[in-house]
């Protein structure tokens, strides 16, 4: 018999180490052509980071996304990002690049003043347009504005670094302040279980992420759909055979991950409550979209057939153990 | 090792070459004939990393030996793109957000284009079933699913 069953998993995740000073750096120049070098040891693997960065420093500055050129995680040249790990280089990387280009732009703003012979907080620099506030007649393009700062022998060039604020924690007590922000996450996850074969089908999983801010909408949506199909691998498919110390199962073939074939329907739903110390608001989800998967599917389990595991995978043999076991 | 003498297609030019009898199809075309967007990953044709198709049917070119594409017509992923143009389906995949890490992509758009081979119009479930023998561990495969069908519709 097939049932059916409805489960929620809630979290809260701390972006960045636990506890420990984790800072990273940037570097931004904006060259005489308009283009932008940004250098961030941040390393991107996949997730997307070199794209996050290029958007905070084009955002920042006020030129052009395709403007801005990145060199990321070149020890050669680029500073400390620390690592693409604790779902923290939007944040903490992020926060440098932000940093960096906010030094380039008072350069920038300094110089287009002078030229306009205006205050600088008087200046606006947006979509690589120079202007004045509230006075339509005193603009500028950006290549203008770079021509006036190559006259009087400015380079446009900035670093920054970001260290979140924490404390470590009491070592007795455990109490203190590890994490500068918090990501939050509710998923809710339809499954079918099939009573006779013990099959764990998930049908549907519908997943909320306050990401403070989201960068890059559509390379959130696909972190949580990557958390998602890993979650459904770690609550009922990948089962590691460990035989003193030696790995029994290492292939594609005998430790199962999910295919395009077995993902459900996934809804993500990005919650946007900008965080104060983010660049533009933006926290982490690297880690989150992964952590609330598995205890949404084990509540749908304990709801389609009244059994509750507390251990991963649960498998097609573990299901009928525990169905059989309740029958008895 | 001795060597074989063998002549074929690849990326719609002919070509002949010299190959290890016991070189993978997936080592000739990476080493000797650079087509480096063909991957290894598993390295046994379980995860599809190293899709190429070979007459018009997607094989893991880690476990076939060079000197078997002997008279036969291979594609890579450097056979998609005509001068500078991009296919439909890199498009496409850009298009939808498919690619995280990028290892998998090679095998996958190669997948897809198999599948648009010998079915041009496929459903949403044959799209899956189609790419279901590519694993990916980044996206969980829905921009993927997407983008073979912006892919299709175009």
């Amino acid at each position: 018999m097939k049932k059916k069953g409805t489960g929620i998993g809630c979290m809260w995740y701390g972006i960045g180490n636990t506890g420990l000073p984790n800072p990273a750096a940037a570097f931004v120049e904006v060259h005489s052509d308009g283009s932008v070098t940004a250098l961030v040891g941040c390393a991107d693997i996949g997730q997307g980071s070199s794209t996050v960065m290029a958007q905070i420093v084009a955002e920042t500055l006020g030129v052009k996304y395709e403007a801005v050129n990145v060199t990321a995680a070149d020890t050669g040249v680029t500073p400390e990002g620390g690592a693409t790990s604790a779902s923290r280089q939007t944040y903490i990387s992020g926060n440098a690049c932000c940093e960096a280009a906010k030094v380039a732009k008072k350069i920038l703003v300094e110089v287009a003043a002078d030229a306009f012979g205006v205050e600088q907080d008087e200046v606006e620099i947006k979509n690589n347009n120079v202007f004045v506030k509230n006075d339509e007649s005193k603009q500028m393009d950006f290549l203008t504005l770079m021509g006036e700062l190559k006259k009087r022998g400015k380079i446009a060039l900035g670093s920054g670094s970001f260290n979140p604020d924490t404390t470590s924690l009491d070592p007795v007590d455990m109490h203190g302040n590890p994490y500068a922000c918090y990501a939050f996450a509710t998923h809710i996850v339809e499954v079918e279980v099939d009573t006779d074969t013990g099959q764990v089908d998930v049908l549907k999983i519908v997943a909320a992420h306050d990401v403070g801010q989201a960068i890059n909408a559509q390379m959130v949506e696909a972190q949580i759909e990557g958390g998602c199909a890993m979650g459904i691998g770690f609550a009922v498919l990948e089962e590691l055979e460990l035989e003193k110390g030696a790995i029994k199962n290492p292939g594609f073939s005998k430790y199962l991950i999910n295919t395009a074939m077995d993902m459900p329907e996934i809804y993500p739903i990005i919650v946007e409550d900008p965080t104060s110390t983010g660049p533009f608001g933006a926290k982490g989800v690297g880690e989150p979209a992964l952590i609330p998967v598995a205890p949404a599917i084990l509540n749908a389990i304990y709801d389609a057939i009244g059994v509750r595991f507390t251990e991963v995978p649960v498998t097609p043999r573990k299901i009928i153990e525990a169905l059989s076991e309740k029958q008895n | 090792m001795s060597k074989v003498k063998i002549s074929f297609n690849l990326n719609y030019e002919d070509i002949v070459v010299e190959v290890e009898s016991n070189k993978r199809l997936l080592d000739m075309l990476r080493e000797d004939l650079n087509m480096k967007s063909v991957k290894e990953g598993c390295g046994e044709g379980e995860c599809g990393a190293c899709t190429v198709i070979v007459d018009g049917i997607t094989v893991t070119s880690c476990t076939v030996l060079a000197p078997q594409v002997d008279g036969c017509s291979v594609i890579t992923l450097e056979g998609l793109s005509k001068d500078g143009e991009l296919d439909k389906l890199q498009e496409s995949f850009m298009e939808a957000g498919a690619v995280q890490c990028g290892f998998c992509t090679p095998g996958m758009i190669l997948s897809a284009k198999a599948l648009f081979m010998k079915n041009p119009k496929p459903s949403k479930d044959e799209i899956k079933r189609a790419m279901s023998g590519n694993l990916c561990r980044c996206t969980g495969y829905k921009k993927i699913v997407e983008a073979v069908e912006i892919a299709r519709d175009k």
